[in-house]
């Protein structure tokens, strides 16, 4: 993988992995455990931001034309 | 970070833990940990409930960073099949 590729996909991870914190995660760090609604709420952050990184990167790949 | 918190994600094959671990940012941790739990400036030591809010916060993150790499993976995994 060339080191640019490599680069950009641990920037998405790291900027999807505090996105998905911020929304999810309750900042009063009560327990250090996951529970069930945080767990559920990661995984569905997580898709919808993946919906969303592929969306502008085909709108981006097109000339910035949005698609219909 | 010492194995315990990573002991979160069972059945992950121990280099996947590893490169997990090495693509987590530690200074965003540090910093979050920090900003999140510490607002008392008028002691120089940590005080008991800092150092409680800090340990649950770090591994709350490293947990949470486990699963999102987990879920990473396997939409990667599904991309590389599409097209």
């Amino acid at each position: 993988m060339a080191e640019t590729e490599m680069e950009y996909r641990v920037e998405l991870f790291n900027r999807l992995a505090q996105t998905c914190f911020n929304k999810c995660v309750d900042k009063r760090y009560k327990e250090s455990e996951l529970n069930m609604g945080e767990n559920s709420c990661i995984d569905r952050c997580v898709s919808k931001y993946w919906q969303v990184n592929s969306m502008i990167g085909q709108m981006l790949s097109a000339g910035g034309r949005p698609p219909m | 970070m010492d194995k315990n918190m990573l002991a979160g994600l069972e059945g992950l094959p121990e280099e996947d833990k590893a490169r997990m671990s090495s693509m987590i940012d530690h200074l965003q941790l540090r910093d979050r940990c920090f900003n999140d739990c510490v607002d008392n400036f008028t002691r120089k030591a940590l005080q008991k409930q800092e150092e409680t809010c800090v340990m649950r916060c770090a591994e709350k993150f490293l947990k949470h960073s486990m699963r999102v790499g987990l879920r990473f993976a396997e939409l990667n995994s599904q991309a590389a099949t599409q097209d």
